[in-house]
């Protein structure tokens, strides 16, 4: 899957997510870029994030992301 | 040794002193021996108990990390995990265990109840390093960093002396980073200058502010069958300037002697009375506290396949928005009364300090979408709405300060009957000074809380993931005189209005008996 791919399902998750059908998103996006991205609605987005792509984040990953890039890379790692 | 006594500067001079003359490339072998000697002077029992919390961290580390099969490192991540904690519960909440603990102490030959073993041997700041040591162990096992080989650098981890009894938690990976680091700090003034401007700021608080405070607080909780009505919400008040005034107190001194070595720690406190709501609260209250829970608790129970599975079937059954956050509210609930029990383990703490925040967050959560609709109505950008949201957040803190300054939980109830119950002592100036806290006293405090107000003021920033502006730096940087006429400033007042010395118990802070 290509990044561009997967920033095509990423931005479905995200608009899921936070019920906002306008977001999108990049490598620079941050949790205060997007309303509502606070701790508790993290893990919401990290196991739908899961899900759509069929991978597992380990609690290392979950806790350490720093931006969306960060979490691209971490999806095409997990995927192969 | 207090964190507040000539004691522990003297110590603390002598440890920077040893720290910059001797080589560079034996650094941490000093700051390890200091530490181990402070350990070694808050009592035996300590100095033991932090010793067996490193071994059981670096084994621990060493079983949980990616060398063996994930269900192996589950078992012994398991296994160690519960001890660390199940030390933490068996010693320091012992009463709680009750009639097993009686029993124990029995064992060990104490012939009655309030002297007994387990009174006297409770480690000083197990409750802070039992987690971080716990948070290394979870590390290894998630692959957040390298199980350690080296024992003396986790032995350092975990007792590293300015944070032993009172926190701020930190986390391995940003301690060490900070241990390398000290290993190239050369010795500067501005760097000593710095941490004993901050040091003497944590001495101001704790003995002006924080000891003056304590006066009505302890007169008026011993007593709430003599002082009733108006004196309960005053008492309440006064213990949370005296709370934040020695908690943030504490952390000024341990941020500032780290400093001093070159050691950064994290900020504990960001300004938490100009919080919005109760959820911001807490985000600026004992903040390591919430991060080392989020991180280590509420993430793992919310990624969990209960939990997961719970969040299908609430979805299905109240719709996408509102079954989202059923999953999220148990493991807040969780989370709190973890908050709670870590305080103190009675139910006074596992409410006042627990529940009774779950449910403002909670409510908040729920109302969310109601506040949303009405912000533009009332105008709610305007400042005297900013002023009543820090109003209520204030508020509602002290509903829970009362009980977490009870003795019990059925005190804190008696607390709250006592503001309806007629016929106690009159609201008067006389009653009211009974406490010690005469004109003098009160005009001294009045105005040390209002100079912590401004500084406050000065240091908040609107977002609670900006980190506070440094009002230390902004002195620095308009002459090293002025920094320097603040630390004589500080000095003297503390020494002119402190309350130190004979009749006066200053050495503890509250935060070191959690």
């Amino acid at each position: 899957m290509t990044r561009e791919e997967i920033y095509g399902k990423l931005n479905e998750v995200f608009q899921d997510v936070f019920d906002d059908e306008d977001i999108t998103v990049n490598d620079a996006t941050v949790a205060a870029d997007v309303e509502g991205w606070d701790s508790l609605e993290h893990i919401n987005l990290i196991v739908a994030v899961e899900r759509c792509f069929g991978i597992k984040f380990t609690m290392g990953e979950t806790t350490g992301l720093k931006n969306v890039g960060e979490m691209v890379d971490k999806i095409i790692a997990h995927l192969g | 040794m207090s964190l507040v006594s000539a004691a522990f500067l003297a110590f603390v001079a002598a440890a920077l002193l040893l720290y910059y003359v001797l080589p560079k490339s034996i650094r941490l072998w000093v700051v390890l021996a200091a530490s181990l000697a402070f350990a070694g002077f808050l009592g035996f029992y300590t100095l033991i108990f932090v010793l067996v919390s490193a071994v059981l961290c670096y084994v621990g580390g060493l079983l949980a990390g990616p060398s063996r099969k994930t269900a192996v490192r589950n078992v012994f991540t398991v296994i160690t995990v519960v001890i660390n904690l199940a030390l933490l519960c068996a010693v320091k909440y012992y009463n709680v265990i009750g009639l097993a603990s009686e029993r124990l102490n029995l064992l060990f030959g104490a012939t009655d109840k309030t002297n007994t073993f387990f009174l006297y041997a409770v480690p000083v700041g197990m409750s802070f390093y039992v987690l971080q040591t716990t948070g290394y162990i979870l590390d290894c096992r998630w692959e957040k960093i390298a199980p350690e080989k080296n024992f003396f650098k986790v032995l350092l981890f975990s007792c590293y002396f300015p944070q032993l009894m009172s926190g701020p938690m930190n986390t391995y990976s940003a301690l060490t980073e900070e241990f390398e680091k000290a290993k190239s700090v050369k010795f500067s003034l501005e760097r000593i200058s710095d941490g004993a401007v901050r040091v003497a700021w944590g001495f101001f608080k704790k003995l002006v502010i924080a000891e003056r405070a304590a006066m009505p607080v302890n007169m008026i909780f011993a007593d709430h069958a003599t002082f009733t009505g108006w004196y309960v919400p005053l008492g309440v008040f006064f213990f949370a300037i005296q709370l934040y005034s020695d908690f943030s107190g504490c952390m000024d001194v341990v941020i500032g002697v780290s400093h001093m070595f070159g050691i950064e720690l994290p900020e504990n406190f960001n300004c938490p009375f100009f919080s919005k709501t109760v959820k911001e609260y807490w985000r600026r209250w004992h903040i390591t506290l919430g991060a080392w829970l989020r991180d280590y608790l509420m993430y793992p129970i919310l990624k969990s396949a209960p939990l997961i599975k719970l969040g299908d079937w609430s979805k299905a059954k109240l719709g996408k928005k509102r079954g989202k956050k059923v999953p999220t509210y148990v493991a807040l609930l969780i989370l709190w009364f973890a908050v709670g029990y870590w305080h103190g383990g009675l139910w006074n703490y596992v409410i006042g300090s627990g529940i009774l925040h779950f449910i403002y967050i909670v409510l908040g959560m729920i109302f969310e979408p109601v506040s949303k609709k009405i912000r533009p109505k009332i105008k709610a950008d305007k400042l005297y709405f900013r002023i009543f949201q820090s109003l209520r957040t204030f508020v509602l803190m002290l509903t829970g300060f009362v009980f977490f300054r009870s003795a019990s939980i059925r005190d804190g109830v008696d607390m709250y009957a006592a503001i309806f119950r007629k016929g106690g002592a009159a609201l008067n100036w006389a009653n009211f000074t009974a406490s010690g806290m005469n004109l003098a006293n009160l005009i001294v405090l009045i105005v040390a809380v209002l100079v912590v107000l401004l500084v406050d003021a000065y240091k908040y920033r609107p977002s609670e993931d900006e980190p506070a502006r440094s009002l230390i730096a902004a002195l620095r940087s308009k002459g090293v005189v002025l920094l320097w006429a603040a630390f004589m400033l500080l000095l003297l007042a503390t020494l002119i209005f402190g309350m130190y010395g004979l009749g006066y118990d200053s050495g503890s802070f509250i935060y070191a008996r959690i």
